[in-house]
């Protein structure tokens, strides 16, 4: 049985925040250094715009997938868009709470003939207040079936 | 007509101004799985290459979400601070492939109410997987972002 929505919890770590900004190669004090935060006026040191991808550790993309009752082919889905909305950026020591949803699912009509299928899911984070800081609108595409193979 | 909004880094806040150029990488394949660490996505198509390869790939290729790291982190050196970013949207429009640096270019489009709109653009350059006969450079993730540019705005 589908569900409506995935909901999870992502804890914001200064640690995990270093890690992910080491991975895209930022060494922006905001995100490292919890004194230059501070002194810019936030409470902690800052989480990249990205960095809530880091929710996947939380729910695996397969298992959101069949969780919301998507059936599709891992070999044949690229990410094809993604957008946000920020209020804020995630802070450290701070507990978001997540909520996903199917946002839309349509089919195309590929190049080669075949249908491609595109699927956005949406997932609102809201903070221990239940104020939003962030919504993130991930569109995965199923390419066409290859007749050949 | 108002005063233009103060400047948030070394960007002139007008229509049409190109930002300064910068490239990141080479992306290696060390640095795939190390996103993959980081980001927890763990799809076999990017970290294993006998999967890569099942599925029609000629070798693994970077996360999608990788490279539009590199892409913020400009946009937020750009415009003085990642917290001034207020919405961003990317499409990606070719694979990042081992060896590949990402050369990240943005113009503004627009300046209103203290929020710019930037059109973006990362291109991955570099000799792609061998023998696939890759241009050296493609566009890689084409993108928008509205940043807030002036302590009223946005």
């Amino acid at each position: 049985m589908a569900e409506a929505s995935v909901e999870f919890e992502l804890s914001v770590e200064r640690g995990k925040i270093r890690e992910f900004a080491q991975a895209v190669g930022d060494d922006n004090p905001l995100f490292l250094d919890p004194d230059v935060a501070r002194g810019a006026g936030f409470p902690d040191v800052l989480g990249p715009p990205t960095f809530t991808v880091t929710d996947l550790w939380q729910v695996p993309l397969g298992e959101r997938l069949e969780r919301l009752g998507l059936e599709l082919d891992p070999a044949r889905m690229l990410h094809a868009e993604q957008e946000y909305m920020f209020t804020r950026l995630p802070i450290a020591g701070e507990l978001l709470r997540g909520s996903i949803r199917i946002c839309d699912d349509v089919e195309k009509m590929g190049g080669r003939g075949g249908k491609m299928r595109f699927v956005t899911l949406e997932t609102r984070y809201v903070d221990t207040e239940g104020d939003e800081v962030l919504i993130a609108y991930y569109t995965l595409v199923e390419t066409a079936k290859d007749p050949g193979a | 007509m108002s005063t233009p909004p103060p400047a948030a880094a070394g960007v002139p806040l007008e229509p049409r101004t190109q930002c300064d150029q910068v490239a990141y990488g080479p992306i290696e394949r060390v640095d795939i799985v190390r996103y993959a660490g980081a980001s927890g996505d763990f799809h076999p198509i990017h970290i294993d290459e006998y999967y890569a390869r099942r599925a029609g790939a000629p070798t693994v290729f970077a996360m999608g979400m990788h490279g539009a790291g590199f892409l913020v982190h400009a946009v937020s050196d750009w415009f003085g601070g990642p917290h001034r970013i207020r919405r961003l949207k990317i499409r990606f429009t070719s694979r990042v492939w081992p060896g590949d640096e990402i050369v990240c270019t943005g113009r503004i489009v627009t300046v209103e109410d203290g929020v710019a709109t930037a059109a973006l653009e990362a291109r991955r350059h570099g000799p792609g997987p061998p023998g696939f006969d890759l241009p050296e450079e493609q566009v890689a993730i084409v993108g928008e972002a509205d940043i807030r540019v002036s302590e009223s705005g946005g």
